[in-house]
């Protein structure tokens, strides 16, 4: 008995940015080594008037197009764009999808590592005998943290909402997960200002970092060297752990999925863990870095290709410091 | 390695089109940007095992700063 992913649906939003539309905006630099590179064609981000939960909202109703959201008795809820500071956002999203009030429902902030540890988090929910069908959301609009003039970030986020159906089952679908902290590195990846330690300044200072980008603290913040070594330096490792744990090789392994960061930065860690090309998803070109949307993207776009059992390792890493991840088995299209 | 051989990967990977010496500045090479910055960390982290963080490429300059950076003893 254990827990298996059933289905997963995903949305972005209508606003559809090129990279043909960021070059207008900074006619000063040339986006071709940046595509080339880092993979990343289009995003899209919200309006201004529209959330993480709105998204969130259409993503879960795409899955209750397929399955009946009677069934659903927990709700964990991925962002770091909640609706509110209080209440979670969770609870609100269990009122607008008409979801049964017997249910739990929570909010938990985590960017990148969030999707892995919402599989994990699933999985003892089932196995402890406490749920039976999980809805997993994950939502973010980190286009509302950057700053107009934050050109790095502007062409690396996305923003996007997933739903993901998780459900009590015969056979054992989730494997072992491990997971990793360092919050040494807090300031590596930050919205300084907004929360109980700093109030939202409107006359915050602009500053400049890497090639002329800006921001405030106000804005997101990336320290972009720094992140690349962290991932670089721990990830390729962790994977391996993470195969121990489950008694398994890279061989034995069908599809690694981690998280959709940067194209150059995955084929880095790719060479590292000595994995083929084949058997290691790359593919940003249409929605870009969505935070902890990308892995589920990613498996739904992978499991479209799959004819039987498929073991798939998925790795999340970032803000915070945090990682997580885990082997999933995937036996039809989700 | 060598310093030449250094010099010409270098050029490779940044993708750089007029031909370093050890007394260009990197900062000044209409290549440079974050993604340089970021083909730079790769590079020398696969050839020395060596880590360039924010600060690091904050403080090079020529392509001679960057080899001391790097360690004056890793090249013959």
């Amino acid at each position: 008995m254990g827990a298996i992913i059933k289905a997963i649906e995903y949305i972005y939003p209508n606003n559809k940015i090129t990279n043909t539309d960021l070059s207008n905006q900074f006619p000063d630099y040339d986006f071709t080594k940046f595509e080339e590179k880092v993979g990343i064609k289009n995003r899209y981000w919200v309006d201004e008037n529209e959330t993480a939960l709105d998204l969130a909202i259409k993503a879960c109703e795409k899955l209750f197009l397929r399955f009946s959201k009677d069934a659903i008795d927990y709700v964990l809820y991925c962002t770091q764009s909640p609706e509110y500071v209080l209440p979670t956002t969770a609870c609100i999203l269990q009122d607008k999808l008409g979801l049964s009030k017997n249910i739990g429902a929570l909010d938990f902030n985590l960017g990148c590592s969030g999707y892995t540890y919402g599989i994990s988090l699933a999985k003892a929910l089932i196995n402890s005998n406490q749920a039976k069908n999980i809805l997993l959301v994950t939502s973010e609009t980190y286009s509302k943290y950057l700053h107009p003039l934050d050109r790095s970030n502007r062409a690396i986020f996305g923003d996007a909402a997933t739903a993901t159906l998780i459900s009590f089952d015969k056979k054992e679908g989730v494997g072992e997960f491990l997971f990793g902290t360092d919050g040494s590195g807090y300031d590596k990846l930050i919205v300084k200002n907004g929360g109980s330690k700093f109030s939202y300044n409107p006359n915050a200072e602009e500053i400049s970092y890497g090639t002329n980008n800006i921001y405030t603290d106000n804005h997101l913040y990336m320290d972009g060297p720094e992140v690349f070594n962290f991932t670089n330096e721990v990830i390729p490792n962790f994977t391996k752990e993470v195969l121990h744990k489950n008694n398994l090789n890279v061989e034995d392994i069908s599809q690694f999925v981690f998280h959709q960061a940067n194209a150059f930065m995955l084929n880095f860690m790719r060479k590292r863990l000595k994995a083929s090309k084949e058997n290691f998803f790359v593919d940003l070109e249409d929605g870009g870095n969505t935070v902890s949307c990308t892995i589920p993207i990613a498996l739904k776009k992978y499991s479209q290709s799959i004819l039987d059992e498929s073991s798939v390792i998925i790795v999340g890493f970032g803000v915070g410091l945090s990682w997580s991840g885990g082997l999933i088995k995937i036996n039809n299209k989700l | 390695m060598k310093k030449d051989d250094f010099i010409s990967g270098l050029q490779e990977e940044l993708e750089i089109e007029t031909t370093l010496e050890t007394t260009t500045n990197l900062k000044d090479l209409e290549e440079w940007d974050s993604m340089a910055a970021m083909l730079l960390i790769g590079y020398v982290s696969n050839e020395f095992a060596v880590t360039l963080n924010a600060d690091s490429i904050k403080n090079i300059t020529t392509v001679e700063s960057l080899i001391e950076m790097i360690g004056l003893d890793k090249f013959n």
